[in-house]
C-alpha cells in the first residue's frame, strides 16, 4: 500500500487531537461516540458491544503507546479510521503495560473480505515501528501534521 | 433497526470473530502483526449469553444457515439477496414485510431491510 492510499483513509471529522478518557471503555466509547455523531454509525452501543468482545479476545494495545481497536461487523458499510490522541495516556491493557497515547480505531464490513483491513492494519503497524514517525505522533496536534506524517518518507 | 435483527447481526460478528480466531490464515496473519489471540473462551462465553435472547425458532433458522454460509444474514441492498444476487419479489418491500426477518426465497438467507 503506497502512503497517499494510507492517508486517504483518513478524515479531518474523524481525529481526535485530545482524548479525554484515561480507561478503555471510556476511551472506546468517546471514539465510537464521535463516530456517530459524525453520522459514520447509527448504533453507538452496538459497536461499543463488538469492540468490547474484540479487546476480550486480546487486547489490540499493542505497546510502544499505541492501539489499534477494530472489528467488523454488518453494521459498518464502509472502511472507517478514527484516529485519536491523548496526550495523558490511556490505561488499554496494552502488551507492555505502558499508557496508550495514539489510537487508531479501525471498522470495516463484515459481509467484505478481510483483506483490506488487514492490509490498513499491517501498514500502520509498520508506520508505528518508525522511531521518528512514533514520535511525531506522540505529538501530533491537526490533520496537516498527521496526513505529512502518514504520507511522509522518514523512516 | 429491530431488536430480533440486531441480536442477529451481533451474533454473526461474533461468529466471524471466532471463526477469524481460530482460521489459520487470518490468526497467523493478525498474530505476525503482533495481536495476542488468547481470550477465544472469553468469546464463547459472550456467544452463549447472546444466544439466550434470541427466540429459539430464529436462532434455529441462523445456526443452520450459519453451516453453510459465513454471511447467514444479510441487509437488502436495492432488490438483490446479497448472498446469492437473486432478485427478490417486490411483495418482499411491501409495508407489512419491511420490519420483518424474511428469508430469500433463492439461498434461504435471513434478510432484513436496513
Amino acid at each position: 500500500m503506497d502512503s497517499s492510499k494510507l492517508v486517504s483513509f483518513f478524515e479531518e471529522d474523524l481525529c481526535i487531537f485530545h482524548l479525554r478518557s484515561r480507561k478503555k471503555k471510556s476511551a472506546i466509547s468517546e471514539m465510537v461516540r464521535h463516530l456517530a455523531r459524525h453520522g459514520r454509525i447509527s448504533d453507538e452501543q452496538f459497536i461499543i458491544e463488538m469492540l468490547k468482545n474484540r479487546e476480550s479476545l486480546g487486547s489490540t494495545g499493542l505497546g510502544k503507546g499505541v492501539a489499534f481497536p477494530h472489528g467488523r461487523s454488518l453494521a459498518i458499510r464502509k472502511l472507517t479510521v478514527l484516529f485519536a490522541r491523548s496526550s495523558s495516556g490511556v490505561e488499554f491493557n496494552a502488551l507492555d503495560r505502558k499508557p496508550t497515547k495514539i489510537l487508531f480505531l479501525i471498522l470495516a464490513p463484515s459481509d467484505k473480505g478481510a483483506e483490506t483491513y488487514l492490509a490498513l492494519l499491517s501498514e500502520l503497524i509498520s508506520l508505528i515501528q518508525k522511531p521518528t514517525k512514533l514520535k511525531k505522533l506522540y505529538r501530533v496536534k491537526d490533520f496537516k501534521s498527521l496526513r505529512e506524517i502518514l504520507g511522509g518518507n522518514e523512516k | 433497526m429491530k431488536e430480533e435483527h440486531r441480536l442477529l447481526i451481533a451474533l454473526q460478528d461474533l461468529d466471524i470473530m471466532i471463526k477469524e480466531a481460530k482460521d489459520q490464515y487470518t490468526s497467523k496473519e493478525l498474530k505476525s502483526l503482533g495481536f495476542k489471540l488468547n481470550g477465544l473462551e472469553e468469546l464463547q462465553n459472550a456467544r452463549k449469553k447472546l444466544i439466550k435472547k434470541i427466540p429459539p425458532d430464529i436462532l434455529q433458522r441462523y445456526e443452520r444457515l450459519a453451516k453453510h454460509y459465513t454471511m447467514a444474514i444479510l441487509p437488502v441492498t436495492g432488490d438483490l439477496c446479497l448472498g446469492c444476487f437473486g432478485k427478490l419479489p417486490t411483495s418482499f418491500f411491501s409495508a407489512t414485510s419491511r420490519d420483518k426477518l424474511q428469508t430469500c426465497e433463492n439461498c434461504g438467507r435471513l434478510l432484513y431491510i436496513p
